[in-house]
């Protein structure tokens, strides 16, 4: 957890220092009072002075010692991949049958489930979210090549 | 008079037929949402709120307010029965609810805090009628130093409410503030922290953020430590409900002193139900002459917290309703909401949208009774809910994140926006970076700088103008003193505790 943790407040070091520099680029000031680049400058200050602060107290052990990676992590990183891959085919496939494809995948591979449950399931849902949202609710939902 | 005349006006909107569906709705899917653990009031009204575009501004905030206080109500039976808190303001709920349980009382624990939550509902709901319109009145005085004050002391009561890290706390608060500055500058025009990209000129809806950061990431986190109990299995018959004599006996007061502990936590920014909870929990123990059978069953242990967490969830609408100001995520969700329907909460709400603001007061009335009722004979049928394979729950909660974050403008680039925003929330809360003040410092991000702005423009660029009107030195003076809490704790703490030097 130590090294996330450093991880983490060297995040927090670099964003202060990116928000203050982006934001000397703005006017500081203008002709009625503090310009665009005020708040967000002095916001990248504070965060570069917290980040500081973190990476000090890690360094002089004042934190919990606790893992990072857990047993369930890998759990995780397999729904987070879930939903990268079913959102990238989101224009292809659409949004109801995307979705419906997502859930499917999560049903098999994470919950076990049958694939015959699986399957109808999706179907279920991919008809739901096009009825649902698509015509009662009116939401443009994209399109794919099944045509809904 | 003119308060009777106005709860009037308010029943003859609540009570019409469509909007007391919206509020039984609210109440059940609030019952279901606190029943399962993972999913939170913000993380409901994230999910629901962009479905709501076109439906009447008070029958949404009526739904959604029967959300936040039936989560109060639900999670208790989690706590009780399982010894899982459905919803983190039920945390306290679980070391005395348990016990009872196990001791065979699950029924007058489960009783105890709906009658309790009701009790302190209902009073609640009565002080907030005559509170809220003077807080409004009051708050017409305020100016852009005011709010800037006000902004300021929420960002910092944060810290003494927050983790156990301040410094996290302000970080968290920080990013919130640097979010809301993206987009185009209302003042100059000119775009900040876009890059050129045309999504990021009108800024990152905090619909999209609070979808990914409440929805997406409350998925992750759920997989990784899934929360789980044995059911205490339990027959319960009616008669199981009713409280004995001395049970009443023992809770009366502790319902009375976890209300107003409630009540008064919930008003304050950033206390929230669970500070409320925790603290009435607290409060009781120390109220008890004898604390030490705390955690082994006993039923004040129910009724304090679970009256404190139902008054807080009411007081919380105070600052929203008057002021403009949330003082938790779920009503920093319903002030999303209120800007989605066009509407501006704050002191001119009273007098601009009556019949909103005193429809959902006495929708409170109507909802603190259902979900009394709800809680119970209904009891057995929400633990069903509790069968609800996580995997299905979650593809839900994928799907309603998603069709919510598109919703927002049309377009797949706020969809990924989601999904980055739930990483985002998944890694912050690994590394015990708190979410409640990101959520606030986003949402009041616009307000405060704008208020800072206009303050400094009036004065011509000179800090002076928070020091010497009253109320705003008030907020700024109560600003430092919250951010200087942990030094002053540390301070105590080394005062009371002094090293002793070894010669």
């Amino acid at each position: 957890m130590k090294v996330a943790d450093l991880v983490g407040g060297v995040i927090v070091l670099l964003l202060g220092i990116a928000i203050a520099f982006f934001s000397s680029q703005l006017p500081y000031d203008s002709e009625y009072g503090p310009g665009p680049g005020f708040l967000p400058f002095w916001l990248g200050i504070v965060l570069i002075g917290s980040g500081v602060f973190v990476l000090l107290n890690i360094l002089r052990k004042h934190t919990k010692v606790d893992s990072f990676l857990k047993p369930g992590t890998k759990q995780s990183a397999m729904i987070f991949i879930l939903i990268f891959i079913s959102f990238l085919l989101l224009p292809l496939l659409g949004f109801s049958v995307g979705l419906a494809f997502f859930c499917g995948l999560t049903m098999r591979l994470m919950g076990k489930h049958s694939w015959i449950a699986c399957g109808l399931t999706s179907v279920g849902i991919a008809i739901g979210i096009h009825f649902v949202f698509g015509q009662w609710l009116n939401i443009p939902l994209p399109v794919g090549i099944v045509g809904w | 008079m003119e308060l009777l005349r106005n709860l009037y006006m308010g029943f003859s909107i609540s009570l019409t037929p469509a909007n007391i569906l919206y509020c039984l709705a609210g109440c059940f899917f609030g019952q279901i949402v606190g029943v399962l653990p993972g999913i939170g009031a913000p993380t409901a009204i994230a999910l629901l709120l962009p479905l709501t575009f076109s439906v009447n501004p008070t029958s949404a905030i009526i739904m959604f307010a029967g959300i936040y206080y039936g989560v109060a109500y639900g999670g208790t039976i989690t706590s009780v029965l399982i010894n899982v808190p459905g919803e983190s303001s039920t945390v306290m709920t679980c070391l005395d609810g348990y016990q009872m349980a196990l001791k065979g009382r699950a029924g007058a624990a489960l009783s105890v805090a709906a009658i309790g939550s009701w009790i302190a509902g209902t009073g609640s709901i009565i002080i907030l009628m005559c509170f809220a319109p003077a807080l409004a009145k009051f708050a017409l005085r305020f100016g852009p130093a005011e709010y800037f004050g006000l902004a300021l002391m929420s960002f910092g009561l944060l810290t003494v409410f927050g983790g156990e890290e301040p410094v996290k706390t302000l970080i968290s608060t920080v990013i919130g503030l640097f979010l809301a500055t993206i987009g185009l500058d209302i003042v100059s025009g000119l775009p900040r922290f876009s890059f050129g990209v045309p999504q990021l000129l009108g800024g990152i809806d905090f619909i999209v953020i609070i979808c990914g950061i409440f929805g997406v990431a409350e998925v992750f986190n759920s997989l990784e430590e899934p929360e789980e109990g044995d059911l205490v299995k339990q027959r319960m018959r009616l008669r199981d409900l009713f409280l004995t004599k001395a049970e009443w006996i023992a809770s009366r007061w502790a319902i009375v002193r976890g209300s107003i502990i409630g009540f008064l936590v919930g008003i304050i920014p950033a206390g929230g139900i669970t500070t409320a909870s925790f603290l009435a929990y607290l409060g009781e123990k120390r109220f008890s002459k004898h604390p030490e059978r705390f955690g082994t069953g006993v039923i004040e242990g129910v009724a304090s917290p679970e009256a404190a967490n139902n008054a807080a969830s009411i007081s919380g609408f105070a600052p929203l309703l008057a002021l403009g100001i949330p003082g938790s995520p779920t009503t920093a969700g319903m002030l999303a909401g209120f800007l989605m329907w066009g509407i501006r909460p704050g002191p001119l709400l009273f007098q601009t949208k009556p019949d909103l603001v005193w429809g959902l007061i006495s929708s409170k009335f109507i909802g603190n009774l259902i979900l009394l009722l709800m809680n119970l004979f209904l009891i057995p049928l929400f633990v069903m809910v509790l069968r609800v394979p996580y995997t299905i729950l979650m593809c839900f909660i994928v799907i309603f994140a998603s069709v919510g974050a598109f919703t927002v403008n049309n377009n797949l680039f706020d969809v990924w926006m989601m999904i980055g925003f739930g990483v985002l929330g998944y890694i912050m809360k690994k590394l015990r970076y708190p979410i409640v003040p990101f959520v606030l410092g986003l949402v009041l991000g616009r307000l405060a700088e704008n208020s800072l702005r206009q303050a400094l423009t009036i004065t011509g660029g000179s800090f002076s103008i928070f020091f010497t009107r009253p109320i705003s030195a008030l907020f700024i003076i109560a600003a430092i003193l919250a951010y200087l809490s942990p030094v002053i704790r540390w301070a105590m703490k080394g005062l009371r505790h002094p090293k002793m030097d070894v010669a």
